[in-house]
């Protein structure tokens, strides 16, 4: 890295900041599992691939496979990579089964509401299962590897009260809760407007991005939030950090679908599916 | 060397009402969408099946718009980056069909007890979750060496299973991708398994991930899983995806579902 990479960027954006810091809590020799649908996190495990954590293995949902190579974000060009390039593959049914707990990977997982001890939901938002007033996708595999995970790791990429409630409709990932029998419930949590750890099982601020207030952050936290002794200025990306992401990682902001919504999303997705048709030309 | 060569229109007679029907892939890999088009062209298509997938997507998604399904069977139902599946969450919010909350544990152990002709298989996965409130048919056991309270997971069972593959011999040998899914072990367990492929050949020797033993019926399906994708012949359609939710959010759904499966 030149030394004017390793400056601190001021020209970043709010994805990018969250993919650095997810980068950040990679290790190298790690072996990270790839969730469905969660470009932020593949774009911060890239970029720690690419700089501190070249020995990282990615563990992959789609083709279910463990992979060195790396490949820029994409929507419909991801088996390339995952099916192209991989190691090893194996069914589903034998990672879930007999793989997860020995391989015990890193994942970072988004919730759709959690509370103070770091219990979350991912199934349905309403207090009846059968009539929710919204039905989430589904669990994949939260329930099974949270009850035993010390490598949980969560990201949010919309903080708000509807996400960080008093108390989930329904715990679907354990957290820091007293029936829990082996791991550690999450460990740590970055969202658009800061980072937050586990302490005395209750969730803590310890750093606030670039321009949030800790007022703002408890005001859109809808239980009491934990706040460290010392809360700083979450660091800013390097340069090289930025330029990685934006020309090599995700030069078609397949990233910033986390952050969007509604017609913004849309309009990005055209224009992510847009540019990919271009390139399946060209190839 | 058996001939399981049929029309999809004799394939999905295998289809009766009130079945579990298991559709391979995973997400929005390699899907058997053409036999799902089929089965929606149906005079009188069979109703109160239960879909079984690993995860489910918009070959799903149209089943359960069309009314087919009583209950699901899945640890995801989506549209990866494009979403939510539009006619899963309507019925899901409304009650309207019937979710059995499943998670990669409970589908794979259910899988495993099946396979080894077992009542159930024990696990770790749920203690301390509310998973167990979502599934009050979902007992616990006592493990008889240390006295550890674990989730035991019921046998799952299918009755047909549909995989698409790359190519397939007349015989029901199949070549599938390295997206295996669970495709390999829901073949397994499935009483009848249907193989559609991009290609049918006379005879496959080697690299086969279905032996044509498990297979029931081989239906050439060129093209069988767009708009999602069969890696390496061709990628998922993400315009159509797109242009599938615009018109489900508008209210379209039975205009879509016309224009695939002729003026039902």
């Amino acid at each position: 890295m030149t030394h004017a990479g390793s400056q601190p960027a001021d020209d970043y954006t709010i994805d990018e900041l969250m993919a650095v810091c997810i980068a950040r809590q990679v290790q190298d020799g790690e072996i990270l599992a790839h969730g469905m649908a969660t470009p932020l996190v593949a774009a911060g495990y890239i970029l720690a691939q690419r700089t501190h954590a070249s020995h990282a293995y990615f563990a992959s949902a789609i083709g279910q496979g463990v992979v060195r190579d790396w490949a820029p974000l994409s929507i419909t060009r991801a088996e390339t990579l995952w099916l192209g390039k991989a190691l090893t593959h194996v069914s589903f049914v034998v990672i879930a089964a007999d793989l997860l707990r020995a391989f015990a990977p890193k994942e970072f997982f988004r919730p759709a509401q959690i509370d103070s001890s770091g219990n979350f939901n991912n199934v349905a938002i309403g207090s009846s299962y059968e009539r929710p007033r919204l039905r989430l996708p589904g669990v994949a595999g939260i329930p099974d590897v949270s009850v035993h995970s010390s490598q949980m790791y969560l990201y949010v990429p919309r903080h708000s009260r509807a996400v960080f409630v008093p108390r989930v409709d329904w715990i679907t990932g354990l957290g820091h809760h007293p029936d829990r029998q082996e791991g550690s419930g999450p460990r740590y949590l970055v969202s658009d407007l800061g980072q937050f750890d586990w302490y005395d099982g209750r969730m803590r601020l310890i750093t606030v991005h670039r321009g949030v207030s800790i007022q703002r952050i408890m005001a859109k936290t809808g239980f009491d939030l934990a706040v460290a002794a010392h809360v700083q200025e979450t660091p800013a990306p390097t340069r090289e950090q930025i330029r990685l992401l934006r020309e090599e990682i995700d030069p078609l902001g397949v990233r910033r679908l986390e952050t969007l919504a509604g017609a913004a999303r849309r309009d990005l997705m055209r224009a992510i599916l847009e540019q990919e048709a271009a390139l399946d030309t060209r190839d | 060397m058996t001939d399981r060569l049929l029309s999809l229109t004799e394939a999905v007679t295998l289809v009766q009402p009130g079945h579990t029907l298991g559709l391979g892939g995973n997400m929005l890999y390699r899907r058997p969408v053409a036999f799902v088009y089929e089965l929606l062209r149906q005079p009188d298509p069979p109703r109160d099946l239960t879909l079984l997938c690993f995860t489910a997507g918009y070959e799903s998604d149209l089943l359960v718009g069309a009314g087919l399904v009583r209950q699901t069977r899945t640890c995801y139902f989506g549209l990866e980056a494009f979403g939510f599946a539009p006619m899963f969450t309507q019925a899901a919010n409304q009650g309207q069909v019937q979710v059995l909350e499943e998670t990669e544990a409970s589908l794979a152990y259910g899988i495993r007890a099946r396979l080894a002709g077992v009542g159930f298989m024990p696990s770790t996965a749920w203690i301390g979750t509310d998973l167990l409130a979502l599934r009050p048919d979902v007992k616990t056991v006592i493990d008889p060496y240390t006295g550890q309270e674990l989730v035991a997971f019921p046998a799952i069972h299918c009755d047909v299973a549909v995989v698409h593959a790359l190519v397939a011999d007349r015989a029901g040998n199949a070549r599938l991708n390295r997206n295996l899914g669970i495709d390999p072990e829901l073949a397994t367990i499935a009483s009848q398994v249907v193989v559609t492929a991009e290609t049918v050949v006379d005879k496959l020797s080697e690299d086969v991930d279905l032996p044509g033993v498990m297979v029931s019926a081989v239906v050439h399906a060129p093209r069988g899983a767009w708009p999602t994708s069969c890696y390496p012949h061709y990628s998922l359609d993400g315009s159509e995806l797109l242009r599938y939710i615009e018109v489900c959010d508008n209210g379209q759904f039975d205009d879509y579902l016309r224009a695939y499966t002729g003026g039902r």
